[in-house]
């Protein structure tokens, strides 16, 4: 019943952990069949790519495994634990963290605030302890703090901490934007194009930082990324989405020379 | 100048999160926290009980509202008549025989009850469509306070606030008036500070700012609107039951009217959304300059410089305070808080402007 591994499932492979399971996951928005039931396995550790076409269904996948547009049909399961149905905050409270395609930062609130926002799902926020801080809340905010401050050091943030997010450059606020979804130290972190919109030098940082994170945090990442340059360079395995149908799975490279990836970003060539 | 910036190191992360780290913000704080506690003895009775008294009793309500306009972003043109709940309900309770430290909570609680109602109701729209809902309600409570004599007394009746003590002192005393609203300012003011501070407060601004965001961190959106239509209404309750108390001595329906409650957005408005010290600006402008304005043109029309019409002499004053509405607003749209704070970036480093980032 399980679907095929791609290239590179080797026995010791398959015997890994399954972090995120995607089956038979279908979506429809009115008329539109934006997912027509792509099956996914992403192991425990693993960097997983998701690449395809513009409107192939890649944002949207993410969202049915956030919550924003659950399934109509079909199963998404959580280290064997099913999550399709739940809102989107009680899946962040199971260990789901992600990054937006267009930062979705808090603007009114201070780059250290925004990654603090990270840590909600940890802490106990209420009316009553606030009115009582020094009594109720203070440890735990010194406590939560601490934690913020060792994601602010992995990222270098250190020196806009305390700046209002809105006036930092974009390639920084990105940074930030994974700062928060790194403090809440999810079980899979979802990162939905983070080098969108950045130069080149932007994006080795960003490259290192997930790196960092990944093997720091010990984290499982599913990311959505355009640049085939970092995708076959971080990514452990990746599928490549062509309207709402996975059409290859596997090893980066020789996924992304497939023929059928091919014809789908430049079209099939009839003269072939 | 002042406020020098240079010598306040931080050595532990409570220190960072202290409610006014610059030594000169706490001076201010602490002179300004003196001279109202010592206002009996150097303001006239007068000033004391019709324009300090009402100031810091309507700059707490202000503070509630702020907490769910200005922190949770939402909007709220019914507040006059959660503070009309909160005064009836304090009143009746007492009347009842509750101590008046359980009326009090009492009536906080009747008014986050009822106001978390509408809030539900309320939570499934948004902007514009939140404005009308929680303008239905204003209507709904006045129409209902007026038509039940149980808790009006009849259609124009005045309900006068019993005799209640608070902690032995007795509201028939000016003083225990006096300090029972300045303490409730304070609290307010605490209240409002600390959750800047707060995982709490950091929930509710989330809401506000990203709500997708947020809930793809964790933060249910439903649950913290309605936490957020609780406190507020909680504490606007209890400052209904303050102004009742302490101010007005005797409430009737149109004390709590449509005007009042657009009069505490105009303050929340005004004065900065979201801000402490604008909601104490903004409940001056909106209080104070009305009067201010029609006892100097009253002066100076009595001392013959101002030759006009009895008619337009009533309505002077209102014309240049909607026209000073206008012109802060135009000037600065984030309100006087920001002026404030405008002016006191701008002494930070001075002289050296070039050294600010």
């Amino acid at each position: 019943m399980q679907q095929k591994e791609g290239g590179v499932a080797t026995t010791a492979e398959a015997a890994r952990r399954v972090a995120l399971r995607c089956e038979n996951v279908n979506r429809w928005f009115g008329g539109l069949h934006a997912l027509k039931g792509p099956d996914l396995a992403i192991f425990q550790g693993e960097i997983f790519g998701l690449v395809g076409p513009n409107g192939s269904g890649k944002t949207t996948l993410v969202n049915t495994v956030t919550g924003f547009y659950p399934p109509q049909k079909g199963r998404v399961l959580l280290f064997d634990e099913q999550i399709n149905g739940l809102p989107p905050y009680r899946i962040a409270q199971k260990g789901v963290a992600r990054t937006f395609q267009n930062v979705a930062l808090f603007r009114g609130l201070t780059v250290l605030d925004n990654i603090l926002v990270g840590r909600h799902i940890h802490m106990r926020p209420s009316a009553l302890a606030t009115l009582g801080y020094w009594w109720w809340a203070k440890k735990e905010e010194v406590a939560h703090r601490a934690k913020v401050e060792d994601v602010i050091d992995l990222l270098q943030l250190e020196d806009v901490r305390d700046e209002p997010v809105d006036v930092i450059p974009l390639g920084l606020q990105k940074r930030v934007e994974l700062a928060r979804a790194l403090a809440a130290e999810p079980r899979l972190l979802v990162l939905d194009e983070p080098m969108a919109g950045m130069n080149q030098e932007e994006k080795e940082y960003m490259v290192r930082f997930i790196l960092d994170a990944h093997e720091d945090l010990g984290l499982t990442i599913l990311m959505i990324e355009h640049h085939m340059d970092v995708v076959t360079s971080i990514c452990h395995r990746v599928a490549v989405f062509n309207d709402g149908v996975k059409i290859a799975e596997g090893a980066p490279r020789e996924t992304i020379n497939d023929p059928a990836v091919v014809a789908a970003y430049i079209g099939a060539s009839d003269a072939a | 100048m002042f406020y020098r910036l240079s010598g306040v190191h931080h050595t532990r992360y409570e220190d960072t999160r202290r409610l006014w780290p610059i030594p000169t913000d706490r001076r201010l704080v602490a002179v300004l926290f003196l001279l109202a506690l010592s206002a009996p003895l150097w303001l006239s009775e007068l000033y004391l009980q019709n324009y300090l008294l009402p100031w810091l009793i309507w700059s707490a309500a202000t503070l509630s509202l702020t907490l769910l306009m200005g922190v949770a972003g939402q909007l709220h043109f019914g507040y006059a008549a959660v503070m009309a709940i909160g005064a009836y309900s304090a009143i009746h309770l007492v009347r009842l025989g509750v101590p008046f430290e359980l009326a009090f909570i009492g009536a906080g609680l009747v008014a986050a009850v009822i106001g978390c109602l509408f809030g539900a109701a309320a939570l499934r729209v948004k902007g514009l469509y939140l404005v009308m809902a929680t303008l239905a309600m204003q209507y709904l409570v006045d129409w209902v306070i007026v038509n039940v004599p149980a808790i009006s007394g009849g259609a124009h009746a005045t309900l006068q606030a019993p005799e209640a003590r608070v902690l032995f002192f007795s509201f028939a005393d000016g003083f225990t008036r006096y300090y029972f609203a300045f303490f409730w300012a304070v609290f307010m003011t605490v209240f409002l500070l600390n959750t800047k501070r707060t995982s709490f407060g950091r929930a509710l601004v989330a809401i506000r700012d990203k709500d997708y965001a947020a809930s793809v961190i964790g933060v249910s959106p439903f649950k913290y609107k309605l936490l957020a239509f609780f406190t507020s209404s909680f504490f606007g309750g209890m400052s209904g039951a303050v102004l009742a108390f302490c101010f007005y001595r005797a409430v009737t329906p149109e004390q709590f009217g449509f005007n009042v409650s657009t009069q505490l957005v105009a303050m929340v408005l005004v004065g900065g959304l979201g801000s402490v010290i604008g909601a104490y600006l903004g409940a001056a402008f909106v209080l104070l300059t009305p009067m201010i304005l029609s006892n100097g043109i009253a002066a100076l029309s009595d001392a013959g410089w101002l030759s006009v019409s009895a008619n337009l002499l009533a309505h002077l004053p209102l014309m240049i305070y909607g026209a000073l509405i206008i012109g802060f607003l135009l000037a600065e749209p984030l309100g006087l808080a920001k002026i404030y704070d405008n002016m006191r970036n701008y002494f930070l480093v001075w002289p050296f402007k070039h050294s600010r980032r």
